[in-house]
């Protein structure tokens, strides 16, 4: 009884959730460049597959998106673990700072190192500033997922495994690892996100090579939302939705 | 000189992985070229162009004040050369290189922010007024028209202290750049007195809004206004009777630039009549380039958004950087109104 | 003992302290600079970008992105929870799909999906044209460019921080807890109250803690969906490295700031209990 109570409300909150994004699709196949409508077409979806910028944009933010979240992952758990273990106030207290920071002040002083960098190592801004700064403020999120998963284990499991032979990295990899598992994921969702939608930290700390969709996208919105960004961002969350849908799919075949 | 060789080690390292032509980076505001005009360009002088984009003045010289960005040309309004120039962050212009520098126009020859045009060489320009709906706002002229109650919650101000605040001045009789106290606090008074009455603070997005009917009044640029009664013939344009700000995009090369003789090519290119036509066509604004105009169509060439008839283009006033402390009293005022 | 630990410990720390603190501390120093004439910064060394923050300008625009900031928590939290929990009840084979949902939107743009919420919301748009179609109005409401729609903007671009942490909490929540609750006689309500909430606190103040973060810090929002008309203290600390070029000044009330949420923070988790670290 109270569930379906639950479940009307869970509804409501998807359609919240949702409303938004399928306007966005329904006049992404509008014939008109402006908001009325005038009748069905994909001329947008074809503009939008002549536009070597945007569809250049995305590939770098994919890429980006990737190997930040690959290396923020990694380094966000086993930190997260190594100060679970014993609590080290001071890294612990620089994650923190790291998300209250406003992102543009991250942004600007980032520039300034590197910018200052350059006058002793002659590297430029690119993509691999990109990905240091993504995976810089990934971690901190990273983190945080994991920590609270980690409250849950009992440590003395993998005093157990210890005490029957196993290293200290064994016992890590075979006892705690599995159970950090449906975190880890979680906390690899959350960074990918995060850096794919990123704006103001990128913009600064890009280089000439670097463009990536959310910059496009910024420099289009700001003009008024042309249909081919919408036409863009419908095929990102179906192409998304896709690749969710199969990883479960394999993930389901796997157990 | 052991980063020029560096430099040129790393180019060369680039060039084995990608084309082995030369590459020339252009970093300009958005919607600035004309569809054609760079693949012409890397037709006919085998020069590669990477084109970036950037949405305001302070972007780009956050990006390149560190002078080692790798952009090689930039386009930064008139009142940033003064400080580009003072950061020590422009190369000189070789004007025995730009052979089509006599076509720009003489009111841009010899500009007041660069006079000998020893630094920059004016792009395009365009100025602020006023865009309304000619039916249901009927027509405006003035200023002081965007503090008439009629248009309550029907009007947007542009989202920028400069432009605001230089209406608000210029209603009062003042100079768009006046660093007087006095001066700056009547017209904030004048924008607090506005507020009740704008509907948002708004910059491009207002066009949208305008063409939809959202919206009867908007102070906005020429350029985009012009894009607005292009999608919608029921808008109407004004430069202000009080007076308007002008400004001016300028051609600059960073002195971090390598290739000071492509650099030169390109801006003497961007020079030639027909490119510089080109260009008006495709981004709606008015090209610096006296020449150009004679080639476009009489609807552009006269069209009096983009080129205000010469007693209307006397009462424009150029943006001009403002000394420190007026600099941050009118910030400190624009934080006030709109925090209000 | 400690060798996998600091083996472990190194690469975050490595680039913590490299691209994170350090650049700060570039920052902490420009608070203590002067502006240049044309921007940048330089001698002499000075307080003032200190004092000027004494300003009650700057005051009143900080209490009032707090009280905005919390309204958008308390709503995200209300509306985060009941959604945790039914993600959290449904079947295991589905809670995969029903997180993925909520996620789903935000592999959009940010400003696009801002968009899409301003296109609903304007005079001519979705809303106000459905609702005058149906004679239920016949002045468009003034639904977008105020304080309300700024806090939908915020709640909706963060919900998913607060369902997120909340669900992995009450994931983990044994099943059998509940049977035991009302075996012993417990109404769902008191169930709800006694068992169920006390269990997902520390993913209830995880969840807060990632909403209100941002939300303090916004300003894209309060310029696109409040229309500029009433800016909150981003707006402000953007402002200063944007347009005023008064980069000491942001640097000086972005670090005030900071600070501030972090004694904020650390009297949260001392009050709030170890759950959060």
């Amino acid at each position: 009884m109270k569930n379906r109570w639950l479940a009307a409300y869970a509804a409501f909150a998807y359609l919240f959730l949702h409303v938004p994004l399928l306007v966005l699709t329904v006049f992404s196949f509008n014939a008109s460049r402006f908001t009325h409508w005038e009748g069905f077409s994909l001329k947008w979806y074809a503009v939008l597959l002549e536009d070597h910028r945007l569809i250049e944009a995305a590939l770098n933010s994919i890429l980006i998106a990737v190997a930040a979240t690959a290396l923020a992952t990694v380094i966000g758990t086993i930190a997260a673990y190594g100060i679970w273990k014993r609590s080290a106030p001071v890294l612990e207290g620089s994650l923190y700072t790291g998300l209250v920071t406003p992102e543009i002040v991250t942004g600007v002083s980032l520039l300034a190192l590197f910018q200052g960098l350059f006058h002793y190592f002659n590297f430029r801004l690119g993509l691999h500033t990109v990905i240091l700064a993504h995976v810089t403020f990934s971690i901190a999120y990273v983190v945080i997922v994991i920590q609270a998963r980690l409250k849950t284990m009992d440590k003395s499991l993998e005093e157990a495994a210890m005490d029957l032979g196993a290293t200290e990295f064994g016992a890590f990899r075979k006892v705690t690892l599995p159970v950090l598992m449906p975190g880890v994921i979680a906390a690899a969702l959350l960074a990918f996100t995060i850096s794919f939608d990123d704006y103001v930290i990128t913009s600064l700390v890009s280089g000439v090579d670097t463009e990536t969709l959310p910059m496009v996208i910024y420099t289009m919105a700001r003009k008024g939302v042309s249909p081919a960004v919408n036409a863009m961002s419908a095929l990102i969350v179906i192409g998304v939705g896709a690749l969710i849908v199969a990883a479960e799919k394999l993930q389901q075949q796997h157990t | 000189m052991r980063r020029r060789t560096f430099f040129l080690s790393l180019s060369g390292l680039a060039g084995c992985t990608q084309n082995r032509a030369p590459r020339l980076n252009v970093y300009n505001w958005s919607d600035y070229i004309g569809t054609e005009t760079l693949a012409n360009f890397e037709k006919e002088t085998g020069i590669r162009v990477h084109y970036g984009v950037f949405e305001n003045n302070e972007e780009m010289l956050a990006k390149v004040f560190g002078g080692n960005s790798g952009w090689d040309i930039a386009f930064p309004s008139n009142y940033f050369i003064g400080p580009m120039r003072e950061s020590r962050l422009l190369a000189r212009i070789d004007r025995g290189q730009l052979k089509n520098l006599g076509n720009l126009d003489p009111m841009l020859a010899a500009p007041e922010w660069d006079p000998r045009l020893e630094h920059s060489v004016p792009y395009m320009w365009g100025a602020t007024g006023i865009v309304f709906n000619k039916s249901a706002a009927g027509g405006l002229k003035s200023w002081a028209d965007l503090w008439d109650e009629k248009h309550k919650g029907r009007m947007t101000m542009l989202d920028d202290p400069a432009d605001a605040i230089g209406a608000a001045l210029k209603k009062l009789g003042h100079s768009i750049n006046s660093p007087d106290a006095a001066h700056l606090a009547a017209a904030q008074a004048e924008l607090l007195r506005q507020k009740p009455l704008v509907r948002a603070y708004l910059n491009a997005e207002a066009r949208n809004q305008l063409i939809a009917g959202d919206l009867q009044a908007a102070q906005l640029w020429g350029t985009t206004s012009q894009q607005a009664i292009d999608a919608a013939p029921h808008l109407g344009f004004a430069y202000p009777v009080e007076g308007y700000a002008r400004y001016a995009d300028n051609a600059v090369i960073l002195r971090e630039s390598r290739r000071l003789d492509l650099a030169h090519r390109f801006i003497d290119y961007l020079l030639r009549p027909d490119v510089a036509a080109d260009i008006v066509k495709d981004s709606r604004t008015a090209s610096a380039n006296a020449a150009a105009r004679a080639l476009l169509p009489v609807q552009v060439r006269e069209n009096p958004v983009l080129y205000p008839p010469p007693e209307v283009l006397m009462r424009a006033e150029w943006f001009a950087p403002l000394p420190p402390a007026a600099q941050r009293l009118r910030d400190r005022y624009w934080t006030e109104i709109k925090s209000a | 003992m400690n060798q996998l630990r600091t083996w472990f410990l190194a690469p975050a720390r490595l680039l913590t302290f490299g691209f994170f603190l350090a650049p700060l501390a570039i920052v902490v120093l420009y608070s203590f600079l002067t502006r240049g004439t044309y921007g940048g910064q330089g001698a002499p060394f000075t307080l003032e970008n200190y004092t000027r923050l004494a300003d009650p300008l700057y005051l009143e625009i900080l209490v009032k992105s707090f009280w905005i900031a919390i309204l958008s928590t308390a709503i995200c939290l209300v509306m985060g929870f009941p959604l945790a929990l039914f993600i959290a009840r449904s079947g295991p084979q589905w809670r995969g799909t029903w997180i993925n949902l909520v996620m789903l939107p935000f592999w959009t743009n940010f400003l696009v999906r801002t968009y899409a919420w301003m296109f609903l919301l304007r005079d001519t748009g979705l809303i106000n044209t459905a609702f005058q179609g149906l004679g239920l109005i016949s002045q468009p409401l003034p639904l977008l460019y105020n304080d309300g729609a700024v806090i939908l903007g915020l709640v909706y671009g963060y919900l998913p921080f607060m369902v997120l942490p909340i669900f992995s909490t009450l994931e983990r929540q044994d099943p059998f807890l509940l049977e035991a609750a009302a075996d012993l006689g417990a109404t769902p309500w008191q169930t709800l109250w006694r068992v169920t909430v006390p269990m997902a606190k520390p993913g209830i103040l995880a969840g807060s803690v990632l909403v209100f973060i941002p939300c303090l810090g916004a300003y894209l929002t309060p310029d696109l969906m409040g229309g500029g008309k009433s800016i909150m203290i981003g707006n402000v600390v953007q402002q200063q490295f944007t347009s005023s070029r008064d980069w000491p000044f942001g640097a000086a009330l972005s670090l005030v700031l900071t600070a501030l949420v972090m004694v904020l923070l650390w009297f949260i988790m001392r009050r709030g209990g170890k759950e959060l670290i």
